[in-house]
């Protein structure tokens, strides 16, 4: 298997639908502060309470997502691997059975 | 001949991640109005249309990015087999549903395709076996040749 089909396996196109909402809740966390709804040293309001948690949240789930979809992708691809040298061995076997 | 597996974890991890954000931007177009910092009928502030948009975004990607989880759930299904073979399940509940005659041709078409498979077997090992007689033959032709070799380096 290519390098290219292994990646595209590894992060289909949802993944990078996941690294974006990744960068929206980097956006959202620090909005607050970029948008100076929020000045330093005060008090946090309740929407800047509101929009760091969602934004925390946003950046946990995301890569989560992606991670855990990588790892399911691994685990496949090895097993496959792992299944393709086993019919290999098994033809070898009875080629040689087959010639002796 | 390997069987393929399929891993529906992988899928169902994307299809939950996806859920939970399309929540997280529903809310997050209501948190303005639910929280209070938005008052109705006024102007809207900056942090209101900030995250009034960002939700709409976030909502409207999070289906999309669902939609595509999803539908490789189903491209995995059919390529393990599991949505064929419900499709023939139920081609056979509508067979049983269809008078005898009509039922006949997809009965015996199903039979062909069957006796097509153990045909095609059949010649693979048929051929393998072929393949392994003429190597054993080539070995016993190649042998005598070398013997004789042998003997002439020997003589000389």
């Amino acid at each position: 298997m290519r390098a290219g089909e292994v990646m595209r396996r590894l992060v289909p196109p949802a993944s990078y639908v996941l690294v974006l909402f990744f960068l929206t809740g980097v956006w959202l966390t620090m909005s607050p502060f970029a948008m100076q709804t929020q000045s330093s040293g005060q008090r946090w309001t309740t929407s800047t309470i509101n929009n760091v948690t969602l934004g925390g949240i946003l950046m946990v789930v995301s890569l989560l997502g992606i991670v855990v979809y990588m790892g399911f992708a691994l685990r496949d691809l090895m097993r496959e691997a792992q299944a393709k040298q086993l019919a290999e061995q098994t033809a070898r076997a009875e080629a040689a059975s087959a010639n002796s | 001949m390997s069987v393929t597996r399929p891993s529906l974890g992988k899928y169902i991890c994307g299809m939950v991640a996806s859920l939970a954000i399309f929540l997280a931007g529903g809310w997050l177009i209501l948190a303005p109005f639910a929280l209070g910092y938005q008052s109705y009928g006024a102007d809207w502030v900056s942090q209101t249309t900030n995250d009034f948009v960002v939700g709409i975004c976030v909502a409207v990607v999070a289906l999309i990015a669902f939609a595509l989880f999803f539908f490789s759930l189903l491209g995995s299904l059919r390529a393990a087999g599991v949505i064929a073979a419900r499709s023939r399940s139920q081609a056979v509940a509508a067979l049983a549903a269809t008078p005898s005659h009509a039922a006949a041709a997809p009965v015996a078409t199903s039979n062909q395709s069957d006796l097509d498979r153990t045909l095609a077997t059949l010649a693979q090992a048929l051929a393998a076996d072929l393949s392994a007689r003429r190597q054993t033959g080539g070995d016993l032709q190649t042998n005598p040749l070398t013997e004789q070799n042998i003997t002439n380096r020997r003589d000389a």
